[in-house]
């Protein structure tokens, strides 16, 4: 991101970040050049939910797409990615900066109103769809955290989405359904690498069009309760999670950051995890523990007063470490053009202007002792989200 | 393989072999001219790598001190770990057979301050027998986890096979269990006195730096004598096909083409691609569980290698088809149409292989301490079908070695 800054402060206009209103002649671009190696990243959002009754549909597509652009990325040597977030249908793809044509001719593919796929490729999809569903819920890092999801966001369904939204998916009319998604103005691109403005604008300017279809017949997703499943643990787990609405992003981040540095150093013989979750849906601040069975009560105790406790552990140093660290963590994720490209996508995604992840990456360095306290309270005043997985345990009589 | 053909194949790989160990020497002559410094300023790169290669390998250890160079990277680096911690910095330390490699990726801020700390760890701290304690049994616990693994079996196998029994280099890098599990700190404070010094060591940096100001920061800390890298002897290659039990369903086949100091590196590296695309599973090859191919060079050449796994009864059938996926490509240049494929894809693979920062540095660095020069990451411009074609026809038969259970003949 320093280098974000760095870029627009004295670049020329090959690093501009168009702005991202609504294109009358293409999609919002928004194109960072790092000549370092000569590979592009590309990296296509529609912004669109799922029709609802049809929870899943926009992954599903992407399922059924995923073999073909695989297939045409492989030609020249690139790697793709298809990944349904809780904001947007997201295609990646990386490769030759030389082919910048064909690989977003390979990111326009996704855009068309699927063909009617063969049974094989109907099945295939949906069998994903399936087995995504259940590693979901079958082990306990991703069941408390999607417990934890579904209790603050109810309306961020699963990206795999239901049992039996995917039965109406395999009897349903794919080209209405893909209309009721797509249109090229929900669309965004963002380009990392090698390459120029004018010419990404140039590749990107021919979208499909939309069909113009409206939302359809309204239809009710029913997601099953997670209280019903068990989860594998050899652990137990414990989750909690606050939403933090209205909450300035950067002093969430750093609060969250403090709390696990706080968690983690009182809880040696325990995983800690603290994470801020943002999307278009709001924002939380999620706690993720495993410990041993055996310590579970005083685990329970400790997390409990976990906000208390990094509270009292405010103090300018702790929260400048803590914001040095978030931004030294942004900063080796995004070490090379995909990963850069989804970062600054992701805010794109959540509706923000492309200048949102240089400000949210200064702004991290401004963040003061007040503004994390009046985070932590401000979660400290609500019931969190409670879910927990009991350590899995041998019955006497089935060991050996 | 008939006799015949088998004495002229070793008589032909003795003598490149021959011609390997006055390269190696050559090499390390070359080297002592070169620089050990090597920056490539990546302005919109976001974080600074640095590759920090010691030239102490399996070559400087007594042979009952299989893995002190590895140990010895770990033990002096630990107690900086935490200062790294501190700054957001990762180091990660790989033992390779003639260097142990330490990673370092930090933001541009930072990057000073832990290369700093990671030198003097090196070249100027004591050791902390704590620390030796505690890594060696990290290492231990970490190889005894390991010896179920076959795919460590297979790479022990074809080591000794490539190199020898006796040949340092056919001992694995890291050392085994029982062999760390011996080494003690003054063995561990004297290995490092005398092979982790500055000048066995180069350095290459990659990220936002200036380069001018890079090379002001290291020289000082690197010192200005010249390369200095351990001879090797020549390697001792098995002249006929190794075969080990071992117990598994399957059967690991791996096949490995020796080349010297002057190949054309590229080439070969292409040719290792397009050669595991002609074994790996595909429609008509559903029996090949696991295919690998790797390009591995040291002082002397390197090898080329292409490993399988697949049923035992197959084992054979599979070990022709490894020698014929390189072989092929050397009875007849591609189509330019062909060959234009080829290239567009293996272009796009080479590149993103190099798409880390840290990536880019560590091949900087190996490239230097092999003699070569500047910051050229690639070769891939100029690669021509003629050139695939000399790159395979310039290799003798392979080295190969089976490992997997064994199956009577006629069953």
């Amino acid at each position: 991101m320093l280098t974000l800054l760095f870029a627009l402060a004295v670049a020329g206009p090959d690093t501009a970040a168009a702005p991202r209103a609504p294109a009358q002649d293409g999609p919002a671009v928004v194109v960072h050049r790092q000549p370092a190696l000569p590979v592009a990243a590309l990296r296509l959002s529609l912004l669109a939910d799922d029709p609802a009754g049809y929870a899943g549909a926009g992954h599903f597509f992407q399922h059924l797409l995923l073999p073909s652009l695989e297939e045409q990325a492989g030609r020249v040597g690139a790697r793709v990615q298809a990944v349904r977030t809780s904001d947007a249908v997201v295609y990646s793809i990386v490769g030759p900066a030389e082919e910048l044509d064909y690989l977003a001719g390979v990111l326009r593919s996704a855009l068309r109103a699927p063909a009617s796929p063969s049974g094989t490729d109907l099945l295939s999809a949906l069998r994903h769809l399936a087995e995504e569903r259940a590693a979901e819920r079958e082990t306990a890092p991703t069941y408390v955290r999607a417990a934890l999801r579904a209790a603050l966001f109810p309306n961020d369904l699963p990206a795999a989405g239901t049992d039996e939204a995917a039965a109406r998916l395999e009897g349903a009319d794919l080209g209405a359904l893909w209309g009721r998604m797509y249109a090229p103005e929900r669309v965004s691109i963002v380009a990392i690498g090698d390459v120029r403005a004018d010419a990404v604008r140039r590749a990107f300017r021919a979208l499909p069009a939309g069909s113009g279809a409206g939302d359809g017949e309204a239809g009710i997703d029913t997601v099953p309760s997670l209280a019903a499943d068990t989860p594998q643990a050899t652990r137990a787990w414990i989750g909690r999670a606050y939403l933090a609405p209205d909450a300035e992003p950067a002093a969430v981040s750093v609060a969250a950051r403090l709390l696990r540095t706080n968690l983690r150093r009182r809880m040696t013989r325990s995983s800690v995890e603290v994470e801020h979750w943002w999307t278009h849906h709001g924002q939380a601040l999620a706690l993720v523990v495993a410990t041993p069975d055996s310590l579970l009560p005083a685990a329970r105790r400790t997390v409990s007063g976990a906000l208390e406790a990094a509270g009292s552990d405010v103090s300018a140093a702790s929260v400048a470490d803590a914001a040095r660290a978030v931004r030294r963590e942004m900063l080796f994720y995004s070490r090379t053009p995909e990963r850069m490209a989804e970062i600054v996508g992701g805010f794109a995604d959540r509706g923000d202007d492309a200048e949102a992840a240089q400000r949210y990456y200064a702004r991290l360095e401004e963040v003061t002792e007040d503004e994390v306290r009046a985070v932590l309270a401000l979660l400290a005043a609500q019931e969190p989200a409670a879910v927990e997985v009991p350590a899995q345990r041998i019955p006497r009589e089935g060991r050996r | 393989m008939s006799g015949a053909r088998r004495t002229r194949s070793t008589v032909v790989r003795a003598l490149a072999l021959a011609a390997s160990l006055a390269a190696v020497l050559a090499t390390a002559g070359r080297a002592a001219a070169q620089d050990r410094v090597v920056v490539r300023p990546e302005p919109g790169t976001p974080v600074v790598a640095v590759e920090v290669l010691v030239a102490a390998g399996s070559a400087d250890e007594p042979a009952d001190q299989s893995g002190i160079a590895y140990l010895t990277a770990r033990a002096v680096t630990a107690p900086v770990a935490a200062l790294l911690d501190s700054l957001g910095v990762r180091l990660s330390v790989d033992a390779q057979k003639d260097a142990v490699s330490l990673t370092l990726t930090g933001a541009p801020d930072v990057w000073e301050e832990a290369t700093r700390a990671v030198l003097a760890a090196l070249f100027r701290d004591p050791v902390d027998s704590a620390a030796v304690t505690r890594q060696r049994r990290a290492i231990v616990r970490e190889l005894e986890a390991r010896e179920a693994s076959p795919a460590d079996a297979l790479a022990g196998e074809v080591e000794r096979a490539v190199f020898g029994a006796e040949h340092p280099w056919g001992r694995p890098a890291v050392g085994r269990a029982e062999t760390v599990a011996r080494l003690r700190a003054p063995q561990v404070d004297e290995f490092l006195r005398a092979n982790f010094t500055p000048d066995r060591s180069i350095v290459a940096v990659v990220g936002p730096v200036e380069r001018e100001e890079a090379f002001d920061f290291l020289r000082p800390l690197l010192g200005f004598d010249a390369l200095k890298v351990t001879s090797v002897d020549p390697p001792a290659p098995a002249e006929s096909p190794v075969r080990q039990n071992y117990n598994s369903i399957t059967t690991w086949v791996s096949a490995s083409w020796h080349f010297g100091d002057d190949a054309d590196v590229e080439a070969l590296r292409m040719l290792s691609r397009l050669a595991l695309q002609r074994v790996e599973f595909g429609p008509s090859r559903r029996s090949v569980y696991n295919a690998r191919g790797e390009l591995l060079r040291h002082a002397g050449g390197g090898e080329l290698r292409l490993h399988l796994v697949v049923p035992p009864r197959e084992a054979e059938q599979w070990a022709d088809a490894l020698r014929q996926a390189v072989a092929g490509y050397a009875d007849q240049a591609l189509s330019p149409q062909i060959f234009a494929e080829r290239l567009r894809r293996y272009r796009g693979e080479r590149l993103l292989e190099l798409d880390l920062p840290e990536a880019r540095a560590r091949e900087l660095a190996r490239a230097a301490l092999l003699g070569g020069a500047g910051e050229s990451l690639t070769g891939l411009d100029g690669l021509t079908p003629a050139r695939l074609r000399d790159a395979a026809g310039s290799l003798d038969a392979p080295i190969v070695v089976f490992l997997g259970p064994s199956v009577e003949e006629g069953t």
